[in-house]
């Protein structure tokens, strides 16, 4: 693992000086494009937590996505919730929802994974649809964003694309930091200890059913994050945020970008919200090409973007430095 | 009417839905006790079959040509995943194998929805099969009855066939042990092609059957790959008399739960598999591996 040196340090203040310029660069549209892209990096985050990290393979991270999504707009909304209130209260219930499903399906690895979370995610599904007095069923629910009040400050109007891309931005920078920071946490270790070879975590003495879960729900935290986010940026809900096809989004994603760097689901978050808005404006078929895309890259590129830019970085790396010896 | 008779005939209607379920759920079970691959794009062959029948019924008017045509149609799109989409990711690994097949499934239904549209289809049935028919003092429609038939036909020839042949001994060994059956000088790979091409057979024909009951839709896919998933949980993959039972099980849970509690139907199936995880993780018939 590479440290922080002072090279990384001012890349890094580089990056967040470009994304606070941002605003004063592009269009209003293309700013609500970005919003989009960094709230769907902290819901691949969230997943690669578990598939890239852990190597478990979920179907259902859309239940904690829309737990948290539904549970905001509807605090919002019957509440009067602020922002970070509601916000935070999604987070919770989604890393409520992923304690109570992670009890059952933690116990599993492989096939039974996908499929229990398979169907949990179902079940959540049929829940939101019949709790129509809570969630609306099909036809949603809408709130606006409260507005931003901070103690000992004016409150801040959130119906401004700016303000709101700003207050978007700090939390996914924050909760990215986290699961950066978390790979290198004990725990974090160990989960992708467990990936390799559970039995000898066992053996060492580790509490492999009680890492699993607390993985698992920090997981579900920020997806449920993410998912808050998701449905006060578009200040409606509905089982669009929760269905199967919202599961499959994640892991769609998560895989085009690659799951062994960091920063590969971002890169496909990203990539893909771009081209999904380039490609609607040509054709309604866009999910058909997501999935020739990613079948694609399952067959001839299984590290993702990530993995492709990394090969040629090394091959051209590999170039330069062959003269060398040679002479 | 009174309770036996609304029983008898929630029972019979759960049987229909059991059976047309174990169809599509026993090439789903021996296709992972075979390959260790859970086939996503299983759902997505049983609505092709769904769909070819329209079509086919459409072109030549009859019912019969597409109930004979179609399931075949559809076994060689299933070969044809098997050979040239499964076969090359083999060497990445299950989870690799279990996306393909998520991303056929994901390419198939899409391409449904742009050949046939978002709405659902209607199926015109032959008069020899619309209509009720009545017994016992139950009037009971024809083209369930005709499910019904068909189903258990299909079952036996495929019990028949696994148990009693020496096909069905080769396929059970490939089974059970993938690198003796290749040692004994079995042409394994072929074997699963054939394996697979069967199992899109049997989606296909629930397909065509199950789709003028079940209503032809393009997300006719994503709704029994559920209830399919429940059924290879619950018999335990990899186990054809475990699908059998569960089937079964699934099917009589739905419709009875619609008779007594409307509200939760869906609900008991999801208890179902969760207590069978928790007490059988590896499901009623199958081996822990």
């Amino acid at each position: 693992m590479k440290t922080i040196t002072l090279r990384n340090t001012l890349l890094l203040m580089a990056f967040l000086l470009f994304l606070a310029l941002i605003p004063g660069l592009v269009s209003e549209f293309n700013l609500n494009l970005i919003t989009g892209m960094a709230i769907y990096s902290l819901f691949v985050l969230s997943y690669n937590i578990l598939f890239g990290n852990a190597g478990l393979l979920s179907f259902g991270h859309a239940a904690y996505f829309g737990m948290g999504a539904y549970t905001a707009i509807i605090l919002f909304k019957k509440l009067k919730f602020g922002i970070l209130a509601g916000l935070f209260s999604g987070a919770a219930t989604g890393a409520l929802l992923g304690l109570i499903f992670g009890l059952f399906v933690v116990r599993l690895g492989g096939t039974y994974f996908a499929l229990l979370t398979l169907a949990f995610n179902q079940l959540v599904y049929a829940a939101a649809e019949k709790f129509r007095f809570l969630t609306g069923g099909e036809d949603g629910v809408a709130a606006m964003r409260p507005k931003l009040a901070l103690p000992g400050m004016a409150s801040i109007d959130m119906f401004s694309s700016v303000n709101w891309y700003y207050l978007v931005m700090v939390i996914v920078l924050a909760g990215g930091a986290f699961c950066w920071y978390f790979t290198r946490t004990p725990l974090g270790r160990l989960n992708e200890c467990l990936r390799e070879n559970e039995d000898r975590a066992r053996f060492i003495g580790y509490n492999v059913y009680a890492s699993k879960l607390a993985i698992y729900v920090i997981s579900a935290f920020f997806a449920g994050l993410a998912g808050a986010l998701a449905g006060a940026f578009q200040e409606f809900v509905t089982v669009t945020f929760i269905n199967l096809d919202k599961a499959a989004e994640v892991l769609i994603m998560t895989f085009i970008g690659g799951a062994r760097y960091f920063w590969g689901p971002i890169l496909g978050a990203c990539f893909l919200t771009w081209l999904n808005d380039l490609i609607s404006s040509w054709t309604k078929h866009w999910p058909l090409i997501q999935g020739a895309l990613f079948v694609a890259l399952v067959m001839y590129a299984p590290n993702g973007l990530s993995g492709l830019v990394m090969s040629l970085r090394d091959r051209l790396w590999a170039k330069a430095a062959t003269p060398r010896p040679a002479a | 009417m009174d309770w036996i008779t609304t029983l008898a005939v929630q029972g019979l209607h759960g049987m229909v839905y059991g059976m047309l379920l174990f169809l599509v759920a026993s090439g789903l079970t021996l296709i992972f006790g075979m390959m260790g691959v859970l086939n996503f794009a299983h759902g997505a062959l049983y609505m092709l079959g769904a769909y070819f029948s329209f079509s086919i019924l459409r072109w030549s008017g009859s019912f019969w040509a597409s109930l004979l045509v179609a399931p075949l149609a559809v076994a060689a799109a299933g070969m044809a995943i098997e050979r040239f989409f499964l076969r090359k990711v083999h060497a990445h690994g299950h989870a690799h194998e279990l996306l393909i097949t998520f991303g056929i499934a994901y390419i198939i239904e899409e391409l449904v929805k742009m050949i046939w549209g978002n709405k659902p289809l209607l199926v015109v049935l032959p008069p020899a099969l619309s209509g009720s028919a009545a017994f016992f003092g139950i009037q009971y429609p024809v083209y369930r009855l005709f499910i019904l038939c068909v189903s258990l036909l299909v079952f036996i020839l495929l019990f028949t066939l696994l148990f009693k042949t020496r096909i069905g001994i080769i396929v059970r060994a490939a089974v059970a042990n993938k690198q003796m059956t290749d040692a004994l000088g079995f042409n394994v790979p072929l074997i699963f092609l054939l394996l697979f091409g069967m199992g899109a057979w049997l989606a296909g024909l629930a397909g065509v059957i199950g789709g003028p009951y079940l209503i032809t839709n393009p997300g006719m896919a994503a709704t029994i790959i559920i209830d399919l998933f429940v059924v290879v949980v619950v018999g335990g993959l990899g186990s054809v008399e475990g699908a059998l039972i569960a089937s079964l099980l699934i099917g009589w849970l739905q419709s009875f739960g619609i008779l007594f509690l409307p509200q939760f139907a869906i609900v008991f199936e999801f208890l179902l598999m969760a207590l069978v995880l928790i007490f059988r993780p590896h499901g009623l018939l199958g081996e822990a591996k």
